[in-house]
Parts: C-alpha cells; sequence; structure tokens
C-alpha cells in the first residue's frame, strides 16, 4: 500500500489486489536478482486458481506494467537507500537522455551523476534536501531544473518516498518527478502581470479605491493612500478605513453631505455615478476632483465590487470656470454696449441681437422667429429698398456694409441709425457669418441738422452784424484823426484870431489838420479796398523800412507798458511790391496784439516783443512778430471775424490782416510758442503782382 | 494870451487826438499837460492849481470810468471825459460819480470851453470849501478839550445853565467857555458858531427843538 501511495493517480484500479505479485513483476523485469524475492506465498494461490501456466499470465502481467510505467506522463525512478539510482523510467530516460548504466562513470557515484543533470542553481539544494532525506528517510518533495538530453533545463516538481521492508529498514526510495515548466512559466508571468497590474495602479496619476460592500474597508491605491497620509494626521492608526470616516476627513464640508449621499445612492441603486467636489490636498487648499464610481458584476450579475477612480480637475474646473466668466462677461459686454448688436449668416438671416437691439426693437431674445420676423419689418419704409440693395450686394460680394438708415423703435418711432457689418472669415476665405453694429444716431442727425440750421442763421446774422461792427470800427478808424482835425483846426483859429495872431503855432496845427486829415482818407481808401477787393496800389516797398515806421509810431504806447522790442531785420533785402497802407495797418496790427497780450495778463519774465524779417526761399519774404504773452487759448479761431478775446475787441484784426497778406499773394498764420507767448509770421512774394 | 493860474490835463492814448486837445486848450489861454495813459497822470506832481481833467475813455491801461472810480477817494480836479463812442448807460454812470461832462469825439470848443471852465470853477469852489474847512479845523484844534466838549451842547440850542447843568459845572464856568469858543472860533454870532460847527461836521448831540434832558444821551446822574 505504501508503495501505492507512492504512483497515486496512477491506475490504480488496474493494479491488481494482489499487491506483492506487482512488484514481485516489476522487480523481476527491472531486476532479475530480486525476482526470487517476489516468488513468496502469496501468488500461489493465484496460480492454483488459475488454469492458464503462471509463467504466461505473470509475462503479460510484466508486460502491462512495463507499459504502465513507461506510458505514465511522469519520470519514475528508484534509488537505492544510498540514493544511487537504480531505475529510471522510459520517460525519464528520454528525457535525460542517459539511462541507469549510463551514469556508471568512473570516479563518480551515480548519486552525483544524477546531480549534475540538476540545474547549478538548484543542484546544492537538491543534494543537500536529498541526503537529509536519505538520512532521516523524511518524504523527498522539492521543485528543481533539471536537465533535458538538448541541455535545456526544466522545472520539474519531484516527490520521492522510501519503501520499508518489515523490520522498517528503507529498501528503496521511489521517486516521481513531472515537468511543471510551463506552469512555472505560467506562474512567473502571472505573477509577474500581477506585479505589473499593482504598479500600474499604483504608478496611474489617479486616485483609485475599491470596496466589495459600504460596510467594508475600503482599498486604496498608493496614491490615495499618500493622498491620506498627507492630509489626515493620524492615517497610519486608522484601522479599517471606512469611506465614510474618510470622506469626512478629505471632502470639503460643503460638498462631503451631497458626495455620501450620491455614494448611497449609488450602492443602492448598484448604477455607476460621477460626482465632483472639492478636497484637501496636502498644502491645506481645497482642489476640484471628479470621482467615477462602477460596480463590477459577475456572470449572474450580482455586484461584487465597486470601483472608483478619483482625479484632481481643479485646473479644468477652474478653466472652465474663467471661461464661464468670461463668457458671462462677454455676453454681458454684447448686452451692455450701449449699441446695437447683431449677427446674420451668409445668406442674410438674423440669428442674434444683444439686448440693446431687443430692447430697442421690443423683441423676445429667445424667440428666433420672430427675431428673424421683425427684422424684416424695422426699417423705415423710405429706406428699405436701399438697405436691402446694398446689404444683398455686401452679402454676396463680402465688402463691408455700412450705411445709414432709419430703424422703428418699439414704440413705433423710426431713429436715425448708423449701421456697419463685417464678415468673419474662415481660414479657406469662405464666410461664416456676418456680425453687424448699428448705433442710434437719430440725435446727432437731428443736432447736425439745428446746428447746419443755426449756422445758417448765424452767416446771415454775422453778415448783419459785420456791417454793423464794422461801420462802427470804421467810424472809431475815422473819428480819431476826425477828433484832432477838428480841435486842430479850432486851435489854429483860435491861433490866428488872437492879439497879435501867433502864427506859428497856427502854422503847426495847421499841418497837424493836413496830416490827420489824410490820415482818415487812408482809413477811408483801405477799408473801401478791403471791401471791394478793388486792384490795389502797389508800390516798391522795403519791409524792414516799414517795420521801422511802426515801431516808431507805437514806439510812445509800447514803452508805456515797459516792453522793449527787438528786431532781427535781415538787412538788404529785395523790396517788394505791396499796399503800403494795408501792410502798414497788418504790421500796426500785429504789434499791437503782442503788445496787447503781453500786457493784458499776469506774465513773468522779459517782456519782449521781437519782430523778424528774413528771406523765405527765394522767392519770399518772411516776417515774425514773436511775443512773450499769453498765447492765443484759441488758435484754430483767431481768424475768424469777430472772435476776440479782448474786452473792447471788434475781432476783426486777424482776419483783416490774413485777407490783406493773401490779397498779396502771402500766407499768414499763427502759432503759440513753445515757452510762452505766441507769433504770429506771414510771407510776402517777391512777386506780388503776379500772384495776386 | 496871458495863462492864468489854471490846469488842464489830457489823458488819451492817441497821440493826434492829445496833441489836438492841448493845442487847443494852449490857444484858449489853459495850459495843458497831456498823458498817454492814467499811471503817467497819477505819477505826475501836479501844481496847485484849479484845474480839470480830461479823461478818454478807452486808455490803453485802465478804463476811464474804472480810474474815475479810483480816484473818487482822494481829492482830484473834475473829470471831463471824452469818448470815441458814448453810450448813454457810461456817460450816465460817469455823471453820477460826479463827472462835469461826458463829450463824444470830436470834440469842439463849443463843447470844451464850457466843460473846461465849469470843471475848473467847480474845481475852486472846491478848493476854496477845502481851505476855509482847513481854516476851521486849525481853529477847532486851538480849543481845550473842556471847550470842545461844550461847544456841541452850545451849538445843539442848549441853554446856558442846561448845558452847565449837562457838564455838572456852575453856568458861570460855562459862559467863559462859551466865549472862549466864540474867540478862538472866530464866530461872530451864534448863528456862525452852528454854521461853523456844520462845516466841521460836528455832531448835534442833543435836541434844540424840545431842549429835554431826557433825550439827552450823555446826561450825568
Amino acid at each position: 500500500m505504501r508503495c501505492g501511495k507512492g504512483i497515486a493517480g496512477l491506475s490504480y484500479s488496474m493494479i491488481s489486489p494482489t499487491q506483492t505479485s506487482i512488484e514481485s513483476g516489476i522487480r523481476s523485469v527491472e531486476d532479475p536478482q530480486l525476482c526470487f524475492v517476489g516468488q513468496e506465498q502469496p501468488i500461489m494461490p493465484i496460480e492454483i486458481q488459475d488454469h492458464k501456466p503462471v509463467v504466461e499470465a505473470l509475462r503479460d502481467r510484466e508486460q502491462e506494467l512495463s507499459q504502465l510505467i513507461n506510458m505514465v506522463p511522469s519520470h519514475l525512478w528508484r534509488l537505492t537507500p544510498e540514493g544511487e539510482p537504480t531505475f529510471f523510467n522510459k520517460r525519464m530516460v528520454d528525457f535525460l537522455g542517459l539511462d541507469v548504466p549510463d551514469m556508471d562513470r568512473r570516479g563518480k557515484s551515480r548519486l552525483e551523476m544524477l546531480v549534475e543533470t540538476v540545474h547549478p542553481d538548484d543542484a546544492a539544494e537538491f543534494r543537500d534536501t536529498l541526503n537529509r532525506c536519505l538520512v532521516s528517510g523524511e518524504h523527498f518533495t522539492m521543485r528543481y531544473r533539471l536537465r533535458r538530453a538538448d541541455g535545456l533545463y526544466r522545472w520539474m516538481s519531484s516527490r520521492a518516498e522510501p519503501m520499508r521492508n518489515h523490520a522498517g529498514r528503507i529498501v528503496h526510495w521511489y521517486g516521481l518527478c513531472h515537468d511543471i515548466d510551463d506552469q512555472m512559466h505560467a506562474e512567473e508571468a502571472l505573477r509577474r502581470s500581477q506585479q505589473q497590474l499593482q504598479q500600474m495602479i499604483d504608478a496611474v496619476p489617479v486616485r483609485i479605491w475599491s470596496i466589495t460592500s459600504l460596510d467594508d474597508p475600503v482599498y486604496f491605491n498608493k496614491r490615495y493612500q499618500d493622498h491620506f497620509r498627507a492630509v489626515i494626521a493620524d492615517f497610519e492608526a486608522i484601522e479599517d478605513p471606512r469611506i465614510e470616516t474618510l470622506l469626512q476627513e478629505l471632502i470639503y464640508p460643503e460638498d462631503a453631505p451631497e458626495v455620501q449621499r450620491t455614494l448611497l445612492n449609488c450602492f443602492e441603486s448598484g448604477r455607476g455615478t460621477v460626482m465632483r467636489f472639492r478636497w484637501l490636498e496636502k498644502d491645506g487648499a481645497y482642489r476640484w476632483a471628479e470621482c467615477r464610481v462602477e460596480p463590477r458584476r459577475d456572470q449572474d450579475g450580482t455586484i461584487v465590487q465597486w470601483y472608483g477612480v478619483s482625479l484632481d480637475i481643479d485646473d479644468e474646473v477652474r478653466a472652465q470656470e474663467a471661461l464661464r466668466n468670461r463668457e458671462r462677461e462677454l455676453s454681458l459686454l454684447v448686452d451692455m454696449v450701449p449699441s446695437n448688436l447683431w449677427r446674420l449668416t451668409p445668406e442674410g438671416e438674423t440669428t442674434l441681437a444683444n439686448k440693446h437691439m431687443a430692447d430697442f426693437l421690443g423683441v423676445d431674445l429667445q424667440d428666433k422667429r420672430q427675431l428673424a420676423v421683425v427684422f424684416d419689418t424695422i426699417f423705415h419704409p423710405d429706406d428699405v429698398d436701399a438697405v436691402s440693395d446694398v446689404l444683398g450686394r455686401c452679402l454676396k460680394t463680402g465688402e463691408l456694409f455700412s450705411m445709414k438708415y432709419r430703424l422703428r423703435r418699439h414704440d413705433g418711432v423710426y431713429r436715425w441709425m448708423s449701421g456697419r457689418a463685417e464678415p468673419l472669415r474662415a481660414p479657406d476665405g469662405g464666410i461664416v457669418q456676418w456680425f453687424g453694429l448699428c448705433h442710434d444716431i437719430d440725435d446727432q442727425v437731428h443736432a447736425e441738422e439745428a446746428l447746419r440750421r443755426a449756422s445758417e442763421q448765424l452767416a446771415r446774422a454775422t453778415q448783419a452784424a459785420s456791417l454793423a461792427e464794422l461801420s462802427a470800427s470804421i467810424a472809431h478808424e475815422v473819428n480819431q484823426p476826425l477828433a484832432a482835425i477838428v480841435a486842430n483846426s479850432q486851435a489854429c483859429h483860435r491861433w490866428l484870431s488872437a492879439a497879435p495872431p501867433n502864427v506859428e503855432r497856427a502854422k503847426i496845427t495847421a499841418e497837424r489838420i493836413t496830416r490827420d486829415a489824410n490820415s482818415a482818407a487812408d482809413v477811408v481808401s483801405r477799408i473801401r479796398a478791403l471791401f471791394r477787393q478793388a486792384p490795389q496800389t502797389r508800390s516798391s516797398e522795403d519791409v524792414n523800412h516799414l517795420i521801422g515806421e511802426v515801431c516808431r509810431l507805437m514806439a510812445d504806447g509800447i514803452a508805456a507798458k515797459g516792453i522793449r522790442v527787438e528786431t532781427d531785420l535781415e538787412p538788404n533785402l529785395p523790396p517788394v511790391a505791396l499796399d503800403r497802407v494795408q501792410v502798414q495797418q497788418v504790421f500796426l496790427n500785429l504789434v499791437r496784439n503782442g503788445v496787447e497780450a503781453m500786457d493784458g495778463a499776469m506774465v513773468d519774465g522779459a517782456r519782449t516783443l521781437q519782430i523778424s524779417s528774413r528771406r523765405d526761399a527765394i522767392d519770399a519774404i518772411r516776417i515774425e512778430v514773436r511775443d512773450a504773452g499769453t498765447g492765443f487759448e484759441h488758435a484754430e479761431r483767431v481768424f475768424e471775424p469777430f472772435f476776440t478775446t479782448k474786452q473792447n475787441g471788434m475781432g476783426m484784426g486777424l482776419a483783416i490782416c490774413r485777407s490783406i497778406i493773401e490779397s498779396h499773394g502771402g500766407r499768414l498764420w499763427m502759432a503759440n510758442n513753445e515757452t510762452r507767448g505766441a507769433t504770429v509770421a506771414f510771407t510776402l512774394p517777391l512777386k506780388a503782382s503776379e500772384s495776386s | 494870451m496871458s495863462q492864468r493860474e489854471e490846469m488842464v490835463f489830457v489823458v488819451d492814448d492817441d497821440a493826434r487826438v492829445r496833441e489836438a486837445i492841448s493845442e487847443l486848450l494852449e490857444s484858449l489861454g489853459w495850459q495843458a499837460e497831456t498823458f498817454a495813459a492814467a499811471a503817467d497822470y497819477v505819477a505826475y506832481a501836479k501844481p496847485d492849481f484849479p484845474a480839470c481833467l480830461i479823461l478818454d475813455v478807452e486808455l490803453p491801461d485802465i478804463n476811464g470810468l474804472e480810474f474815475q472810480k479810483q480816484l473818487s477817494d482822494d481829492v482830484h480836479p473834475p473829470i471831463v471825459f471824452i469818448t470815441g463812442h458814448g453810450d448813454i448807460p457810461s456817460s450816465v454812470r460817469a455823471i453820477q460819480r460826479g463827472a462835469v461832462d461826458f463829450l463824444t469825439k470830436p470834440v469842439g470848443e463849443n463843447d470844451l470851453i464850457p466843460a473846461v471852465r465849469a470843471a475848473i470853477d467847480r474845481d475852486r469852489i472846491q478848493r476854496s470849501a477845502r481851505a476855509e474847512l482847513a481854516e476851521l479845523v486849525r481853529r477847532l484844534e486851538t480849543l481845550t478839550p473842556r471847550e470842545r466838549e461844550v461847544l456841541p451842547l452850545v451849538v445843539s440850542g442848549l441853554l446856558n445853565k442846561q448845558a452847565a447843568a449837562e457838564l455838572g459845572i456852575s453856568k458861570i464856568t460855562l459862559e467863559i467857555h462859551r466865549s472862549k469858543i466864540m474867540h478862538k472860533m472866530q464866530a461872530e454870532s451864534l448863528a456862525d458858531l452852528v454854521r461853523i460847527a456844520e462845516k466841521l461836521q460836528i455832531p448835534i448831540t442833543h435836541s434844540r427843538r424840545s431842549g429835554s434832558l431826557q433825550e439827552c444821551p450823555t446826561r450825568s446822574p
């Protein structure tokens, strides 16, 4: 029986009930010397019962057993109590490529030879284990690599047990080993794949958990554990991490109840879910996370496990939030921009109008259909054809749309709009849609109209005013010499009527009368010339000389104001053909303006009036009058007739000056100085007659 | 023509006008001094003659009317305005502020002579009034403090005994004071003294009509 146990798993039923006879059969074949041992009594009854000749029967049996032993898909072997192999079955012989007799080598025991067939890495252990078993009689059991005939090592699972005789002494060791190489490799592969899986689970940048039921401890992957370790102070102390306690520790208090509810609901219903919540990170900040939970079901559909994957989506959430904010802002902007914004399809169908426009038109923004209908009826009947023409052309050609038209407001009032639209093009140049803007310019249009009317009125008024004002101005200009003439003539009369007559004084006064009368006549003729635009009498004059005259004329008044006049006159300037009186008037005006500018306001620094003359290019002379006064506050208006900053001024001065200079073919302009004051400059062409 | 001790100042920015007016004035026997600007006139040391100031309304440094307003605080000769284009509001304002006349250019002798004469006459009167007042002030200053107390009581029309009672002195003493006052102030009669007091603007502290002591604010106990 003991032996039978040694070959357990083989065709036990085929073995004869007389165990010993089988053994003897085996022995007789393998070891003829031992045949006698087998011929013991128990065989005898077989012989007696069977009529067949015993030898034949034995031969059949032996044949059968020998076949069995060789056909068993394992290696079978037998050792002496000392460990010397005495039998290998055929499979083993084929595997090793050597039979027991082949192991008899000089100087080496069979056992040593046997050890040599074991993989060098396993040989020592094999020898030791075997030796230990041989000594102690323990069962030998071991896995090792055995060298095949072709030199390849294959994993073997080997077992051997001793057979003892009646005295309990070990007679033989019977061994079996079978090839487990494929199994070993499969196991190895499995182990490796498990390891890889584990590594992957631990390495993926997500936090994974699994749970069998809510009451069970949760499995967390390494990343999750690290997370907990970083966030929960005494994480290691928690024996069985329950999902509820962990959630409390980890999830933002505001989000926790909802997560709890969702999870419970999920486990109850057996459906997966996706949750978003904020969890605590190791830096103490809460970050957004998303957790997907799915059940794993077995073939019956029963849930065996729940799996959860949590990943950080904070950046994404924040980006989305920023995007949403931006979108909201933009949409607010679109709605709040104080203009009407709209969008058209390339075919011209309105697809969007901003709130401003919807309010203006009195349309419901949501109802796109209404939008389209309304857009057909909002244009003023007088404009609708023009607008559709232009818009139609733009839609076709892609050119910018820009025109003014009237739109009907919700209350039925038409208001002027300035509309513009531009196409948005795809990279291939095709128009994706049109964006339009129309701006209420109704007030502006009306204001412009009012302004135009006002300016017409003003033009008429100024015509009248200019005559009235001008006559006052003329009156003054003429009145001064007249006043002098009247007084002088009476004085003259007095001197002559005196006893004795003072002829000398009378003469002086008479001369003055002549002078002043001429002066008055000059004014009159000058004004006449100005207003008739009659060709002036031109004389060839030295500009520097004229400047000198004016300075002398004004010297008194200028000196009285503490103003210094500096002249920088280029010598030997060619004479210019000009109207002496007119140009003198210009000089007088400019000098007076400059003086008044410096006198009129509190001006610090030197009160100096600079007058310069020089050649300007080859064909003109340029004169500049530069003051250090207050400058012009309304530089663009100084040439307007009747524009004045002086309390008693009429505002004709610069306008007249300019028309005088222009009638001479020159130019007159002014500019404020960089530091202070202003400069009025004018040119006089040397060939004035040609240009006038 | 002999030069009178009278002076005409002409302020006008137009040299021709200035010249002609002064020529005319001189031919009429007045001394004339001309100025192109008001500031020049102010700076000029004026002789102590009856005078007239002919002032152009449109002056380069200051408006003539504004200048008149500035002068009004000081003693100055009466003003005759001349202007190129006079308007009624300006002339009314000028006259209200004491101008003698407001003439529009051209100004002839028919307008100028009476205006200048009237101005100089007014100045003469003003001057003599100022001189008389100065004399009276000088006399007033010769009074003793007690006499200066007595004077208002006397000119208020109080009887001697009332005035004496007012000051807590005897009637005799009061009469002595009164006689000294009459002498020092060179008053020929009580009526004369009252006129002098009026010119000196001595306040009438007691009612002359009722003579009632009840109305006297400075009544002694």
